[in-house]
C-alpha cells in the first residue's frame, strides 16, 4: 500500500503574533515552528495503517522553505519512510487551490492508495487543501475524521456531527481523509527512531516544477479585530457588590427591566 | 569551530572567539527533537501526576522511568554495542533540562541516568555490562549510587563501609550503612562504595536481592518529596567477586569522575527548572491585580522578571558552552579502543572546574529564581495550592548534593591551581602580566561600534582581576593556600562570574545577526543586565578577597585595581530591564528559548 501524508509547518500557537509589513500575513521572525497539530494525527494514523498492512510505504510531503525539513524529520522519526520536500520560499502567499495543485502535480502518477491530511492548518485554517487535492486526483474524500479503520481495500471512518451525533462512513480506496482532533494520540518519536530517521530519504523538489495552477484568491489583509468596549470589574464586599450589579443591570440592560 | 581546543581553566587567561562556543541556537534538528519528545513526555505523562508522585506513590515514578526507557531517554550515554545511543553531551544536557519540569520525578531520572548508570558504563567489564546495562537503559531496573554514609558526606573517602573477601574467595561480604540514597526505595541495582580490608576504596555492583541488603525507611524531606531517599543497610551482604566495579582500591576515581558529569548535568537540570519557575512567575504577575493594575506593571516586579531572565540566559549559555567544550574534546578520542573510557574520563576531568562552575552557578540562579517567584506570588507563594511553594522547597537540595556548593567552590580554584602547578596552564606568567597592568594606567577607550564592547572590556578586566587576586594569594600562602578557604571561595566567585559572563557575551555575539531587530534589542538588554550583575558580584568578591590577602600599601593598590577592573558602564540599565520585563510579560515566556 502506498500512503501519502501531507504536513505543514506552522508557528507555535502560543507565540506572540505580529502582522508583517505586507499586512497580508504575520511576521515570521523569531517564531518557533512545529508540525500542524491536525497533521500529526494524520502522520500517526498513517503509521498505524503501515503497522497493520505489511509492505506499506509512507511518503510524507511538505511545501515550504528549508526549515520545514525539521518538521518533516519528525514525521520520519514517527515512522514515515521517505520525505518529499517541495522547496518554496513563498508558501505563505499561496492560496489553498495553488497548494493543492502543487501536491496533486506531484502525486498524480504515484498511485497513492491512501492520503492523509489535517482537517485544516492552525495558522491559515482554510480547511480546503485536502478536499481540493482529492478532487484534483479524482478520489473520494472524507473530512474531519475522528476514527479510522482499514480492511481489505476498504476504509471505515467516523465523523463527528453537531449535537453529539457521529456518522460512520465506508468507502473504497484510493481515498483521502482529513484528520480531526480525537482521531488518535500521536506518538512521541523515540530517540533511537529520531536517529534512524537521519538515514531516511528526504528528496527536495523545486516548487516551480510543480506549480501549474494560478492562485484564485488573495488575502487582502489580516488584522486583529478591534476590541469591543472593555469589561467592568467590581470589587469589594460581596453583599454590596450584588446590589451594585443589580443596579447596573437595571440601568444599562433590559434583563431586569 | 577552530582547530584549537580550549583547555580546562584556560578561559581565564585567553581571548576566545565567539565562533568557538556552542550555543543552544546550534542544536541540530535531531537534538531539537530529543528536546521536544522529552518536553511533551514530561508535560503529558509526568506533570499531571506530580501531586500523586509527591505523596510518594513510587509506582508512578517507576512507571515513568519505564516510559522513559521506551522513549530512549535512558540510553543516551550507553555504548551502541549494548543498545545505547552514545549521544553527545549537548543532547543529554538538553534532555536533562527538559526533564526538570517533572519536579521530584526528574531527581529520580537524573540519579538513574547519571550516578546510577555511568559507573557501569565507564568502568564495567563486558560481562557486567551484558548482565546489567540493558536492564538499566530500558528502565526495567532502576539504579542508585551509594557513597554517602552517616559519618561521611563531603568527606566521601572517609567511608566506614567495609568489604571482606569470603574464605572461599567467591564473594565479598559488605558491611555498613549508606545514607540518603536517591531511588533507594525501588532501585534494583546499587553501585556501593566500600573499603576492602578497611583500606582499599572500591566500588561494587550490588543487586537489591543479594542476601544481606536491606532498604531502610524513607527520609522525611523538605522538598523533592516524590523522590525516594533511603538508607541502605549492608549486613554481611554477599557480593560475588565478579561484581567488583573497576579496579580494587580505585573506587575514588569512579566516585569523583562520575560526579564531574553529575555536576555538569545538574547545572542543565536546574537551569530547566529555573525556566519553568520563571514562566509561572510571569503568568501569575500578569493575572494578579492590585491597586487596579496587573502587578506585572509595577517596576518592582518587572525588575525581578528582568533580572531572572538575564540570569537564566547566562545559565543556559554556560551549560551549553560547556557541553560544546566537552563534546569537542571527547570527539577527538577514538572510539572502541581498550582505553576509550580511560581517555574519555580524562577528557571530562579536563573540565572539572567548569563542571563545578555549572553546578554552583546554575543552582544559585535557581535559588534566586524560586525565591523571587514566591515573592511575586506574595501570600499565594507561601501556600501549597500554587506551585511556587513546591519550587521553593524542591530547589534547596541542589546546593547540597552532588558536592555541596562549598566543596565545589573549593574545587574550582583548586583544579585551576593544580593545572598551573603541573605546567598545563601558564598562570604564573599571566599573573605577572596582570600585575604589570595593575601598575600601568590604561586609557583603552571602549569602541562603541563593536557589539558588546563594554561587556568584552569588562571580561578582559575581570580576568586580570582574577589573576591579581589568585597570584597574590599563591605568592603569599604558597602550597598552604588550600587552608585559606575564604580566599579560595572569593577566587571561585570571580572565576564563576567570568565563565558565566563570557558564555553569555559570546553566545549573544555569535547569534545576534540571526535575529530580528526587536529580538536583538532584547538580547543586548539581557547581556547588559547580566554583565552588571557579574561586575558587581565579581567586584565584591575581589574586594573581600583583597582584604583577606593583603594589607597596607599593597592592599591599597589592589583595591584600586578592583575598582578599575570591575568597572562597568551600564548606561541604559533601567531601560534594558524594563524592555526585558515587558517583553517577557507580553509573551508570557522565557524570551530566549
Ligand atoms: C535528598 C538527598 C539525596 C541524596 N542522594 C544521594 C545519593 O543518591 N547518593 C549518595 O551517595 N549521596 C546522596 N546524598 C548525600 C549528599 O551527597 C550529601 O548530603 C552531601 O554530599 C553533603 O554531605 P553531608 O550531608 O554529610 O554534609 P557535610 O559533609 O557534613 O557538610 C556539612 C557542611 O559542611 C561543609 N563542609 C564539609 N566539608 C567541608 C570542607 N572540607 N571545607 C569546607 N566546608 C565543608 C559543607 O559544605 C556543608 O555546608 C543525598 C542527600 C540528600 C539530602
Amino acid at each position: 500500500m502506498n500512503i501519502l501524508v501531507c504536513i505543514k509547518q506552522v508557528p507555535d500557537m502560543e507565540s506572540k503574533f505580529r502582522i508583517d509589513a505586507s499586512a497580508a500575513w504575520f511576521d515570521t521572525a523569531d517564531l518557533a515552528w512545529r508540525m500542524n497539530e491536525y497533521d500529526e494525527y494524520g502522520v500517526e494514523q498513517a503509521v498505524r495503517l503501515k503497522e497493520q498492512v505489511a509492505g506499506a510505504d509512507i511518503t510524507v510531503l511538505s511545501i515550504g522553505p528549508d526549515k520545514v525539513k525539521e518538521t518533516m524529520k519528525k514525521a520520519l522519526a514517527m515512522g514515515c519512510d521517505r520525505g518529499v520536500h517541495i522547496t518554496d520560499s513563498d508558501v505563505s502567499r499561496r492560496d489553498p487551490a495553488e497548494i493543492a495543485g502543487i501536491i496533486a502535480e506531484y502525486a498524480r502518477d504515484k498511485n497513492f492508495d491512501m492520503i492523509f491530511t489535517g482537517m485544516q492548518s492552525q495558522d491559515r485554517g482554510s480547511g480546503q487543501v485536502g478536499v481540493l487535492l482529492a478532487e484534483m486526483l479524482s478520489c473520494a474524500a472524507v473530512t474531519t475524521i475522528v476514527d479510522f479503520s482499514y480492511r481489505e481495500g476498504r476504509i471505515e471512518v467516523k465523523r463527528e456531527l453537531e449535537g453529539g451525533i457521529r456518522a460512520s462512513v465506508a468507502l473504497n480506496i484510493p481515498a483521502l481523509v482529513t484528520c480531526q482532533l480525537g482521531l488518535n494520540k500521536p506518538r512521541y518519536p523515540t530517540l533511537p527512531n529520531i536517529m534512524k530517521a537521519k538515514k531516511k530519504e528526504l528528496l527536495s523538489l523545486p516548487v516551480e516544477d510543480l506549480r501549474k495552477l494560478e492562485s484564485r484568491q488573495q488575502t487582502a489583509r489580516i488584522y486583529f479585530p478591534e476590541k469591543k468596549g472593555g469589561g467592568l470589574v467590581l470589587e469589594g464586599d460581596p453583599a454590596r457588590l450584588a446590589d451594585e450589579l443589580i443596579q447596573i443591570l437595571k440601568q444599562k440592560t433590559s434583563i431586569l427591566a | 569551530m577552530t582547530e584549537k581546543i580550549l583547555r580546562g581553566g584556560e578561559y581565564l587567561i585567553c581571548d576566545i572567539p565567539c565562533a568557538d562556543v556552542f550555543t543552544p541556537e546550534d542544536f541540530s534538528d535531531e537534538q531539537k527533537q530529543f528536546g521536544e519528545t522529552t518536553e511533551r513526555f514530561v508535560t503529558n505523562e509526568i506533570v499531571p501526576h506530580l501531586d500523586e508522585i509527591d505523596k510518594q506513590n513510587f509506582d508512578l515514578v517507576v512507571e515513568g522511568m519505564q516510559k522513559c526507557g521506551e522513549l530512549g531517554l535512558l540510553m543516551m550515554d550507553a555504548p551502541e554495542e549494548y543498545g545505547g545511543l552514545e549521544l553527545d553531551k549537548a543532547s543529554s544536557m538538553l534532555v536533562a533540562e527538559k526533564i526538570s519540569a517533572g519536579g521530584s520525578f526528574s531527581v529520580a531520572y537524573a540519579a538513574h541516568t547519571g550516578i546510577g548508570t555511568l559507573p557501569l558504563v565507564y568502568y564495567g567489564t563486558p560481562g557486567q555490562k551484558d548482565k546489567y546495562l540493558e536492564k538499566i537503559i530500558s528502565g526495567q531496573w532502576c539504579a542508585a549510587y551509594c557513597l554517602t554514609e552517616p559519618g561521611s558526606g563531603s568527606d566521601a573517602l572517609g567511608a566506614q563501609a567495609s568489604a571482606l573477601l569470603s574464605e572461599d574467595g567467591t564473594h565479598y561480604l559488605l558491611n555498613g550503612t549508606k545514607q540518603y540514597i536517591t531511588n533507594g526505595g525501588f532501585a534494583q541495582l546499587f553501585t556501593v562504595f566500600a573499603k576492602i580490608d578497611k583500606e582499599h576504596f572500591t566500588a561494587f555492583l550490588v543487586e537489591k536481592d543479594f542476601e544481606g541488603l536491606t532498604v531502610g525507611p524513607e527520609e522525611k524531606k523538605m522538598g523533592i518529596k516524590g523522590s525516594s531517599t533511603t538508607p541502605i543497610i549492608l549486613d554481611n551482604c554477599r557480593v560475588p567477586v565478579e561484581n567488583v566495579l573497576g579496579e580494587i582500591g580505585k573506587g575514588h576515581k569512579i566516585a569523583f569522575n562520575v560526579l564531574n558529569v553529575g555536576r555538569f548535568k545538574l547545572g542543565a537540570a536546574v537551569m530547566g527548572a529555573s525556566k519553568v519557575a520563571l514562566v509561572t512567575g510571569i503568568k501569575y504577575a500578569n493575572e494578579r491585580v492590585q491597586f487596579k493594575q496587573k502587578i506585572s506593571s509595577f517596576g518592582a516586579i518587572k525588575e525581578k522578571i528582568a533580572d531572572l531572565t538575564a540570569d537564566i540566559y547566562a545559565s543556559e549559555s554556560l551549560v551549553y558552552r560547556l557541553a560544546g567544550l566537552l563534546d569537542t574534546k571527547l570527539a577527538t578520542i577514538e572510539k572502541g579502543g581498550d582505553n576509550y573510557y580511560a581517555a574519555y574520563q580524562k577528557g571530562i576531568e579536563e573540565y572539572a572546574a567548569e563542571c563545578g562552575i555549572s553546578k554552583v552557578f546554575c543552582s544559585e540562579v535557581l535559588a534566586r529564581t524560586v525565591d523571587e517567584v514566591v515573592q511575586i506570588h506574595g501570600g499565594y507563594g507561601y501556600v501549597s495550592d500554587y506551585p511556587a511553594e513546591r519550587y521553593y522547597r524542591d530547589e534547596r537540595i541542589n546546593r547540597i548534593f552532588e558536592g555541596t556548593n562549598e566543596i565545589n567552590r573549593l574545587l574550582i580554584p583548586g583544579m585551576i591551581l593544580r593545572k598551573a602547578m603541573k605546567g598545563e596552564l601558564p598562570l604564573q606568567a599571566e599573573a605577572m602580566k596582570a600585575f604589570e597592568a595593575l601598575m600601568t594606567p590604561s586609557f583603552d577607550a571602549v569602541d562603541e561600534a563593536i557589539d558588546f564592547a563594554a561587556e568584552k572590556a569588562l571580561l578582559k578586566n575581570l580576568k586580570t582581576l582574577f589573576l591579581i587576586l589568585a597570584g597574590t594569594g599563591v605568592q603569599k600562602f604558597m602550597d598552604k593556600i588550600a587552608d585559606e578557604q575564604e580566599i579560595l571561595m572569593a577566587a571561585a566567585d570571580i572565576a564563576i562570574q567570568i565563565f558565566a559572563l563570557e558564555s553569555t557575551v559570546l553566545r549573544a555575539e555569535k547569534t545576534l545577526s540571526a535575529f530580528s531587530e526587536r529580538k536583538q534589542e532584547l538580547l543586548r538588554a539581557a547581556v547588559k543586565v547580566f554583565a552588571f550583575r557579574a561586575s558587581e558580584e565579581a567586584g565584591s568578591a575581589a574586594r573581600k578577597g583583597a582584604f583577606y590577602v593583603e594589607e597596607g600599601d599593597t592592599l591599597t593598590m589592589i583595591l584600586s585595581g578592583v575598582r578599575r577592573f570591575s568597572k562597568f558602564d551600564a548606561t541604559g540599565l533601567l531601560a534594558a530591564k524594563r524592555l526585558l520585563a515587558e517583553a517577557s510579560c507580553e509573551e508570557e515566556k522565557y524570551l530566549f528559548n
